[in-house]
């Protein structure tokens, strides 16, 4: 039996930039498959730069550093080219696209990707019965499933919608980018229930939060605390509870 | 008259068929009349030199052409059809239903004139616009349609004008009257099939009367080298429906003007345009709303998309007079500029007289949501691929408005 864990994403002395700013200075992260890490810390600290890098926004850039992605160099792929090889950013702010529908932009998402790796399209019964046994996952109603992309969605909605998303798209490496941000608690419990349905000893996920509630639903493996562009003290999940507790403070000035 | 003279659109052209009152008058108006330069307001930035300066050509003899590119296969129509500004008998159905009449100019204005005195070049801007002018001057030929009281057409009424060789100039004249109770949908097509440096000069009159409904969709899809100056003057009585869909596909220069008097209460006026340019194309969409009524609605929509060197123009003006009360009127025009050298020029114009209406307007003009397009990315779609569906998406709202099925589809298919 082979007992080596899957080595999923390594960041390694990551740079990066926004215009003349630097925002991530020298960023190390280790990610195995069946894992699931939550990266934490106080405003400004680069949490949504690293998931915006890691996703292939065009306005970050990579100074120094790299990253690999079982065993690809992720720097050199364009965002479709890492979502098809598997990678999903679940955006804080979810963005809204009138006249695209939500469905028939999912299948074009997955029919591209069917392309990319040299398969047919899927078939159109296959896909129904997966937009509903995903949808049923994060209880999306038929109404949203058929509208235009977030097009009139709450925000709970949105979040949902997001991991419907992820739901259908099965990625390896998961990266939710403050997906508590204004959600009430029912809806954090819907979508922690969906995140944690998707969790398997092939996939991984990365979850940037401020807040330690959401970690109460997703249990993490690690908790990287980030601080000014750095990953300064990683623990277990029991070091979320220390910092809900006593802040950021304490870590911060060891560091300054 | 020394305007008249030094341009060649004038020289090439020369009055076919009958002495008629409404030519004479016409022509004696435009004598009176200038070509409009930058400094016409309503022509600010659409320049007519090139067009003026050209060598034209007045067909006298009906071609024969394959018209196969400018029919909708798949659309149950009856179909009229105009080569070089000419009826065609040979491409047009044989038989109309009994219940309308649908006749060819300078013919109905013998055959029908108790109809059509009341009617045929009464709206029409001779005084104001010379384009419109030129046209009942020279107008070769054209097609009446006339819907009686409360005949409902089942099947719309295609009308396609091509033109087929170099050079044509073609005046071409249509009157659309829809009686109480009456419902037509006209479907206009302009063409061109293998020529270059043509101008097309349609003045399209309409009467809307009490409870009727008229339609118009206008497909404008023209080869590039080619002009087009399309003029729709309407006139609505009370409980009346009246929409003008312009969809401009291609064609290098295109002017048009959509006015509507708003002459009846509670009534509903729907113009909405859709114009994806490439190369060096230029539209101009000018529409006029006159609310002289109460109690009545207008909405406008316009979307354009520019690529290359495109430039495009809109001007929407809504007049709403003292005694129209509770009108609601409202108008939005939105452009995608896909290339630095594309340029959009939007104007909306809100000229209000009386208190208590409810208007609005709204005009953008932008690039494209990057936001969107990377949101899309990150699911998988490629960024071309994602473009393309944004821009589908953005012309789909004005397709919509289409509602005739299989020519939404056609038209989707040629925006491609």
């Amino acid at each position: 039996m082979d007992k080596e864990i899957k080595k999923m994403l390594e960041v390694k002395n990551l740079h990066a930039s926004v215009g003349d700013k630097e925002i991530l200075k020298g960023l190390n992260l280790e990610v195995k498959a069946g894992e699931v890490h939550a990266i934490m810390g106080p405003n400004g600290s680069g949490k949504s730069t690293l998931s915006a890098v890691l996703a292939g926004r065009e306005e970050y850039e990579v100074t120094e550093g790299e990253v690999s992605y079982l065993g690809k160099e992720l720097l050199e792929l364009n965002p479709e080219e890492r979502s098809w090889e598997g990678i999903f950013l679940a955006f804080q702010y979810p963005v809204e696209i009138p006249g695209v529908s939500n469905i028939n932009f999912l299948k074009t998402a997955i029919n591209e990707r069917q392309k990319y790796f040299g398969k047919d399209p899927v078939a159109a019964k296959e896909f129904l019965k997966m937009v509903k046994e995903k949808s049923a996952l994060v209880e999306l109603s038929d109404k949203l499933k058929n509208r235009s992309v977030n097009v009139g969605f709450s925000g709970g909605e949105k979040k949902r919608n997001e991991i419907f998303q992820m739901a259908m798209l099965e990625p390896k490496l998961s990266i939710l980018d403050e997906t508590d941000s204004g959600l009430d608690i029912d809806a954090l419990r819907i979508v922690a229930h969906g995140v944690n349905t998707l969790k398997s000893k092939d996939n991984a996920s990365i979850v940037i939060t401020h807040y330690q509630r959401l970690l109460d639903y997703i249990v993490p493996d690690f908790v990287h605390v980030l601080y000014d562009g750095r990953i300064i003290k990683t623990g277990g999940k029991e070091l979320a509870l220390e910092l809900e507790e006593k802040g950021y403070d304490w870590l911060t000035k060891e560091n300054a | 008259m020394a305007t008249l003279k030094e341009n060649n659109l004038l020289n090439s052209l020369s009055q076919l068929g009958i002495g008629l009152g409404a030519k004479n008058q016409a022509f004696e108006l435009l004598k009176g009349l200038e070509f409009p330069t930058r400094k016409t307001e309503d022509w600010k930035y659409t320049s007519v030199n090139k067009i003026l300066k050209k060598n034209y050509v007045q067909v006298k003899e009906v071609e024969s052409v394959d018209l196969s590119s400018e029919l909708v296969p798949a659309l149950e129509a009856h179909k009229v059809v105009l080569v070089n500004g000419m009826f065609s008998k040979e491409l047009s159905d044989v038989n109309f239903p009994d219940s309308i009449i649908l006749d060819t100019f300078p013919n109905a204005l013998e055959e029908h004139l108790s109809l059509i005195h009341t009617s045929f070049n009464t709206i029409a801007q001779n005084r104001n616009e010379i384009f419109t002018a030129v046209n009942t001057s020279y107008f070769n030929e054209g097609v009446f349609v006339y819907v009686p009281k409360k005949v409902i057409l089942d099947k719309p009424i295609h009308i396609i004008h091509v033109n087929t060789q170099n050079n044509v100039v073609s005046n071409v004249r249509f009157l659309i009257v829809a009686e109480p109770f009456s419902e037509v949908n006209i479907v206009q097509s302009f063409a061109t099939k293998n020529a270059i440096d043509c101008l097309t000069n349609s003045v399209t009159e309409v009467f809307v009367k009490d409870n009727a409904k008229v339609v118009i969709d206008k497909i404008q899809s023209e080869e590039p080298g080619n002009n087009l100056i399309c003029t729709v003057q309407a006139h609505q009585k009370d409980n009346s429906s009246f929409t003008v869909n312009t969809l401009t596909v291609s064609g290098d220069f295109v002017r048009n003007g959509v006015n509507v008097d708003v002459d009846g209460e509670n009534c509903t006026s729907e113009m909405n345009g859709l114009y994806m340019q490439k190369g060096v194309q230029h539209v101009d969409n000018h529409t006029k709303v006159n609310h002289l009524k109460p109690n009545c609605t207008s909405f406008e929509l316009y979307k354009g998309v520019l690529r290359d060197k495109a430039t495009g123009v809109f001007n929407g003006k809504v007049i709403v007079e003292v005694d129209a009360q509770k009108i609601e009127a409202y108008q939005q025009n939105k452009n995608i500029i896909l290339s630095r050298e594309a340029t959009m020029n939007a104007k909306p114009e809100l000229e209000i007289y009386a208190d208590d209406v409810k208007c609005s307007h709204g005009t953008t003009t932008g690039q494209f949501d990057e936001e969107a397009v990377f949101y899309l990315q990150a699911r998988g779609i490629s960024k071309d691929a994602a473009k393309n569906l944004l821009v589908e998406a953005f012309a789909d709202e004005v397709l919509d408005k289409v509602k005739l099925e299989e020519l939404r589809l056609w038209v989707k298919d040629k925006l491609d």
